[in-house]
C-alpha cells in the first residue's frame, strides 16, 4: 500500500513540477518543438487568422518514397528561404494524406500518381472541393509487367504478352502457390491493379498471387534474383530498386481508347498495357487564403523526370537524406527555382 | 479444482439417470445425422438470400461521414473537441518528457520502479530505458512514449469503471465479452480509415487505434479481480456497516488490486503491439523508422527501431509489474534497510538531481557516444541466414503448401457449407451442450451472411474466403501447440530454461512483426506458408508461458505422492503434473489461437490472401472498398469467436460439460 502511495507522490510531484517549468519557458519549447505535434495541428480544419508571410507553419506529406520525398523537401528550402514561413514535413500513409488534405491538417502533397487515387480525385477535388488540384508536377511515371533481364537472356520470347502464352514458358514462373499456372505476382493491394483482367481476357496461363506489401514485392525480386528464379510482377518506374537490379519490362498490347473506356466503366474488359502516370499536385482548399505566396509557389513548382531522378539519386545512390539531397539540388539550380517565385 | 474429482462425479449418478441422459445424448446426434444430410443434399454454395447486405451498409456509412465531416454537428461539438483533448493530452506529456531530459526520464523510470517493485525493478526499468537510448532515437521513442502513456491512461480511465461494471451483472458481462473479443481480434486496418475520419490524422487517431486494441485486458482483468474477491471480505465490510460505495473503494478495489495491475501490464504490452500501425497516421515516431526501414528493405534500421520499441515496452512492463515480483535475492538483501519515508525523498531527489544536472550542463539530446550501432550486426546475421537457410525453408514452405495447407483448403472449400455450420455446430454440443452448439452455429451462418466480393474474373463468397483463412488457422495453430507444448513443459521443469527463453519470448511477443517480414519473404517465399510462419511467431509466447505457469503452479503434494509411490520422473509428470496442469495449458492454446487470428492481417502482408487481405483492402481503398473490409474483419470476429468458445469449453469443463 505504503510504496504506492509513495510513487503516485512522487510522480505527480515531478510531473506538476516539470508541467510548471515547461509552461514557464514557453521560447524553448517552440523551437524544440519540431520532434513533437506542431501546434496547428487542430484537426478541426478551421485555422485562425491566417494572412501573409511570416504566418502559420505549412504542413506538407512526404508519402513512403524517394520522389515524394525529394520534393517535399525542395519546396521546404525554397520557401524557408524566401517566403519567410515554417515548413513541416510529415510521413504519413497515402489514404491517410487525403483525409488530412481534407480538413488542412495538410496543406499540400507534390506527387500524386492518378492511377492509384482516382475515387478520392472524384470525392475530394470534383465532389466535396475541399481539396484543389494544383497542377502537373512535372515527371510521368508508369506501371507495368516486369522480369529480371536474366529471363529475356534466355528466353527472348518473353519479351512480349506473347511469349507468355506458351503454358511451358509461363510454366518457367510456377510456384507452390500457382500450381502448373505460372506466377504473377501483385505487390501492395493499394496499388491500381489491372492485372487480374489482363490476365483473364489475353488468356494468359497464369495465376494472379498478391504478395501483400511492397516490402514483400521487393524481398520476392532479391530472392528470385539470388536464386536465378524467373519471376513475373507488377512494377513500376521511377523506383529505387530499379538503380540496384536489372529487370525489364514486359511489352503488353499498346494502349486503345476502348481499353481505356473499360477501365473507366470497370466492366472487366481492359486488356491493355498501363497508362503513363502523369503525377500531379493538390492541396487543401483553404492554402490560397492560408498563405497566397505558399500556394502560389506549390502551383508553379515543377521538375523534369532529370532533375527529380538527379536529386533521387543522392538519395537512394549516394545515401544522403532527403533533406540534404535537396538543399544541394536547391544550391546549385537557383536559376530553375527562381521562375517558381514569380 | 482437481481432474480427479470431476471424473469422480458420473459415477455417483444411478443408472435410471445416465440411462436418460445417454438417450437424451443419442437423440441430439440424430438430430444433428439428420441437419447434416439436409445440408449435403440442399445447399452447397451460400444463397444470395442470405446476404445482410453489411458490405454497402458499412460503405454507405463511411461515404456519409467523408462528406460531412466539416458540416455534422456530431463533429463540432463531440468529436472535434475530444480530438482535440486527445491532442492536448499528448502535447502535456510531451512537454513533461521534454522538461525531464533524457537523464531525468532515466532516472524516473529508475525511481517508480524502485518504489513500486523493489530495487531490482527500479535498475531493470532504468536500464532498459537507457537501452532505448543506445539503440534507438531518443527523440522519436518519447513521441512513442508520450502516444503510450495517453492511451494507457485512458485506457485504464474507461476500463477500470466498465470492469467494475461488468462485474456487478452477467448480463452486462456478456454483452461486453463479445465487444472485447471483437476489439481483440477485429483487425485495425478495418477501423483505420474511419478513425481517420473521425479524428483527423497524426497523434489523435493513433492513441484511439491504441485505446481500442488495449482496453480488453483492463476491463477484463477488473472484472475478474472484484468478482473473485472472498465472500467473507465482503461480509465484512457489510457488518461494519460500509455503504456500497465505501464496500467498492474499500473493500473489493483495494482486494481486487493485484489483478487490475496485472490488467495495467496487460495493457501496456497490448497498446505497444499497435506503434508501427499508428505511424501510419503520420505520428512520426520510432514506428515510422521501423515502417521507412521496411520501404527501403533495411532489416537492420528497422529490427533496431523495433528493438527500441521492446525496450520501451520493457521499461514500462518492468516499473508496472509492481509486487507481484517481491523477491529478494542475495546481492539485494545486502543493501542496507531504507525507512520509506527516507527512500521515498531518495527517490525524489534522485530524479531532481537527474532533471537538474540536464538543464545544468544543457544535456538535451541523447549523448552521441553512449550510443550502438546493432543494425550492422543484424543486417549481417540476416544475410547469413537468408544465404544458408533459404533452400532448406523453402522447401520446407513448398511441402506445407503443397501438402498440407492447400489440401484442407479444397477439402473445406469442397464441403458443402451448411454441412460445415452442422458440423462445428456438432463439435460445440459435445463440448459443452445446446446453448454452445446454437452459439457456434450462428457464428458460422453469419460468416456465410456477409455477401460476395469481387474476384477472380467474376464475384467469391466471403465464406470461400474465410474457408482459406480457416485452413491457415488451423494449420497454424497446429504448429503453435506443437512447438510450444514441449518447451512449456520444459520451461515449468526447469527455472534455467524458463529464464533462458523468457527474454526470447518477451522480443517474440512485442517486436513489431513488420521487423521480421523481410527475412520470412526470403526464406520461405511469397505465399501462405510465410503467414503461418509469422503467425506462429506471434502466438506461440503464451502458449509457452501459460503451459509452463500450469506446470508450475500443480501443487507439490500430488507429486511427491507419486513419487513416493515409485514412479519415475517421466512417469510423474506425464500422469500427474501434466493432467493437472491441463486447465492452463488449455487456456494457453486458447490464448494461441486468438493470437494467430489477430495476425493472419500480418499474414496478409506475406501472401497469406484470405480474409486477413480483405480486411487489409479496407485501409488501402476506403472510398471503394470499406464495406468489404468490415465484412472481412467481422468474419475473422466470427471465426475467432467461434474457435474461442469451443476451447474455452474444452478448457473448464469437459467431462461434465451436459450438466
Amino acid at each position: 500500500m505504503r510504496t504506492s502511495r509513495t510513487a503516485r507522490a512522487l510522480f505527480a510531484g515531478v510531473a506538476i513540477a516539470s508541467l510548471l517549468a515547461a509552461c514557464g519557458d514557453d521560447s524553448s519549447e517552440g523551437s524544440e518543438g519540431t520532434s513533437g505535434g506542431s501546434e496547428t495541428t487542430a484537426a478541426t480544419g478551421e485555422t485562425s487568422g491566417g494572412g501573409g508571410g511570416g504566418g502559420e507553419a505549412i504542413t506538407l506529406a512526404v508519402n513512403p518514397w524517394t520522389g515524394s520525398a525529394v520534393n517535399a523537401y525542395v519546396a521546404q528550402a525554397v520557401i524557408e528561404a524566401n517566403l519567410d514561413t515554417t515548413v513541416e514535413i510529415i510521413d504519413i500513409d497515402e489514404n491517410a494524406t487525403w483525409v488530412g488534405l481534407d480538413d488542412g491538417s495538410i496543406d499540400a502533397v507534390l506527387e500524386v500518381w492518378p492511377s492509384g487515387h482516382a475515387a478520392d480525385y472524384e470525392t475530394y477535388i470534383t465532389g466535396k472541393g475541399s481539396v484543389v488540384d494544383i497542377g502537373k508536377l512535372g515527371p510521368s511515371a508508369k506501371i507495368g509487367w516486369y522480369v529480371p533481364t536474366f529471363v529475356i537472356d534466355e528466353h527472348p520470347e518473353l519479351a512480349t504478352w506473347e511469349g507468355f502464352k506458351d503454358p511451358e514458358l509461363a510454366k518457367l514462373f510456377a510456384t507452390a502457390e500457382s500450381g502448373d499456372l505460372g506466377q504473377f505476382t501483385m505487390g501492395d493491394p493499394s496499388y491500381v491493379t489491372f492485372d487480374e483482367q489482363i490476365i483473364a481476357n489475353l488468356e494468359l496461363p497464369l495465376k494472379y498471387v498478391v504478395a501483400g506489401s511492397e516490402a514483400a514485392l521487393l524481398t520476392a525480386i532479391d530472392k528470385a534474383i539470388a536464386d536465378k528464379q524467373p519471376i513475373l510482377l507488377q512494377f513500376w518506374k521511377p523506383h529505387w530498386k530499379q538503380l540496384e537490379v536489372d529487370l525489364t519490362e514486359v511489352k503488353l498490347p499498346d494502349v486503345t481508347d476502348e481499353c481505356l473506356a473499360s477501365a473507366a466503366a470497370g466492366d472487366g474488359g481492359y486488356a491493355c498495357d498501363y497508362a503513363v502516370d502523369e503525377l500531379y499536385k493538390a492541396a487543401n482548399a483553404g492554402l490560397e487564403e492560408k498563405n497566397a505566396a505558399v500556394f502560389n509557389l506549390l502551383s508553379k513548382l515543377t521538375l523534369t523526370t532529370e532533375q527529380q531522378s538527379e536529386i533521387a539519386g543522392y538519395v537512394d545512390r549516394d545515401g544522403m537524406t532527403p533533406a540534404d539531397a535537396a538543399k544541394k539540388w536547391v544550391d546549385a539550380n537557383t536559376d530553375v527555382w527562381q521562375a517558381w517565385l514569380g | 479444482m482437481s481432474a480427479v474429482s470431476v471424473e469422480a462425479l458420473p459415477q455417483q449418478e444411478s443408472d435410471e439417470v445416465a440411462d436418460a441422459r445417454r438417450r437424451k445424448r443419442y437423440q441430439a446426434y440424430g438430430a444433428f445425422l439428420a441437419l447434416a444430410i439436409v445440408a449435403v443434399v440442399i445447399a452447397h454454395e451460400v444463397p444470395s438470400w442470405l446476404d445482410l447486405n453489411i458490405q454497402s451498409k458499412a460503405q454507405d456509412a463511411y461515404k456519409w461521414t467523408v462528406n460531412n465531416r466539416q458540416s455534422s454537428p456530431l463533429f463540432r461539438y463531440f468529436l472535434d473537441p475530444i480530438t482535440d483533448l486527445l491532442q492536448w493530452m499528448f502535447e502535456v506529456t510531451m512537454n513533461v518528457l521534454e522538461f525531464l531530459r533524457w537523464p531525468g526520464v532515466v532516472a524516473l523510470t529508475g525511481a517508480i520502479g524502485w518504489r513500486t517493485g523493489g530495487i531490482r525493478a527500479g535498475l531493470a526499468g532504468a536500464a532498459a530505458m537507457l537501452g532505448v537510448g543506445m539503440i534507438a532515437d531518443w527523440d522519436l521513442a518519447m513521441i512513442t512514449l508520450a502516444i503510450m502513456l495517453v492511451a494507457v491512461f485512458i485506457a485504464l480511465v474507461l476500463g477500470v469503471p466498465l470492469g467494475i461494471w461488468t462485474s456487478r451483472s452477467d448480463r452486462v458481462e456478456q454483452v461486453v465479452r463479445v465487444l472485447l473479443d471483437t476489439a481483440q481480434v477485429l483487425p485495425i486496418f478495418v477501423y483505420f480509415s474511419p478513425v481517420q475520419v473521425l479524428f483527423s490524422i497524426r497523434v489523435p487517431p493513433a492513441i484511439v487505434v491504441t485505446v481500442i486494441y488495449a482496453l480488453p485486458p483492463a476491463v477484463r482483468l477488473t472484472n475478474h479481480g472484484l468478482r473473485n474477491v472472498p465472500v467473507v471480505m465482503n461480509e465484512v465490510g457489510q457488518s461494519f456497516g460500509a455503504n456500497a460505495r465505501q464496500q467498492l473503494f474499500k473493500v473489493q478495489l483495494p482486494v481486487a488490486r493485484r489483478s487490475i495491475l496485472l490488467g495495467l501490464n496487460q495493457v501496456i504490452m497490448m497498446a505497444f503491439g499497435v506503434v508501427v500501425l499508428a505511424s501510419l497516421l503520420g505520428t512520426g515516431d520510432l514506428g515510422q523508422v521501423v515502417l521507412s526501414g521496411l520501404q527501403k528493405q533495411n532489416v537492420g534500421a528497422a529490427a533496431a527501431a523495433g528493438l527500441g520499441i521492446v525496450l520501451l515496452a520493457i521499461a514500462l512492463d518492468r516499473i508496472t509489474t509492481g509486487e507481484r515480483k517481491h523477491r529478494f535475492n542475495r546481492w539485494s538483501a545486502m543493501l542496507p534497510k531504507v525507512p520509506h519515508h527516507v527512500a521515498r525523498w531518495i527517490a525524489l531527489g534522485t530524479v531532481v538531481v537527474a532533471v537538474a544536472l540536464a538543464h545544468a550542463f544543457d544535456w538535451t539530446t541523447f549523448p552521441s557516444w553512449l550510443t550502438v550501432d546493432i543494425a550492422t550486426p543484424i543486417d549481417n546475421a540476416v544475410e547469413w541466414v537468408q544465404d544458408n537457410l533459404s533452400d532448406v525453408t523453402q522447401a520446407i514452405s513448398d511441402f506445407l503448401v503443397l501438402n498440407v495447407i492447400d489440401p484442407l483448403y479444397r477439402f473445406l472449400l469442397w464441403l458443402p457449407w451448411f454441412f460445415v455450420v452442422v458440423v462445428i455446430s456438432f463439435i460445440g454440443f459435445t463440448s459443452k451442450g445446446w446453448r454452445l452448439a446454437t452459439g457456434v452455429g450462428l457464428c458460422m451462418i453469419l460468416v456465410a451472411a456477409m455477401g460476395t466480393i469481387p474476384g477472380g474474373g467474376g464475384r467469391v463468397a466471403l465464406w470461400d474466403i474465410a474457408m482459406d483463412t480457416l485452413s491457415q488457422v488451423l494449420v497454424a495453430i497446429a504448429f503453435s501447440v506443437l512447438l510450444a507444448l514441449p518447451l512449456g513443459v520444459l520451461a515449468g521443469r526447469s527455472d534455467r530454461f524458463e529464464r533462458f527463453l523468457r527474454p526470447f519470448l518477451d522480443v517474440a511477443q512485442v517486436l513489431p512483426a513488420f521487423v521480421y517480414l523481410i527475412p520470412v519473404v526470403f526464406l520461405f517465399g511469397i505465399g501462405r506458408s510465410a503467414g503461418v510462419v509469422a503467425c506462429v511467431i506471434y502466438a506461440v509466447p503464451p502458449c509457452i508461458r501459460l503451459t509452463s505457469l500450469g506446470m508450475r503452479e500443480v501443487p507439490v503434494a500430488p507429486r511427491e505422492a507419486a513419487t513416493s509411490f515409485g514412479a519415475t520422473g517421466p512417469q510423474e509428470m506425464r500422469m500427474v503434473q501434466l493432467p493437472l496442469a491441463r486447465k492452463s495449458i488449455l487456456l494457453g492454446i486458447n490464448q494461441t489461437l486468438m493470437m494467430v487470428l489477430a495476425t493472419v492481417i500480418i499474414a496478409a502482408l506475406i501472401g497469406g490472401g484470405g480474409l486477413g487481405l480483405v480486411a487489409y483492402e479496407a485501409t488501402t481503398k476506403p472510398l471503394q472498398k470499406l464495406g468489404q473490409g468490415v465484412a472481412g474483419g467481422l468474419s475473422i470476429v466470427l471465426l475467432a469467436i467461434m474457435l474461442d468458445r469451443i476451447t474455452q469449453a474444452w478448457g473448464t469443463s469437459k467431462q461434465g460439460g451436459n450438466q
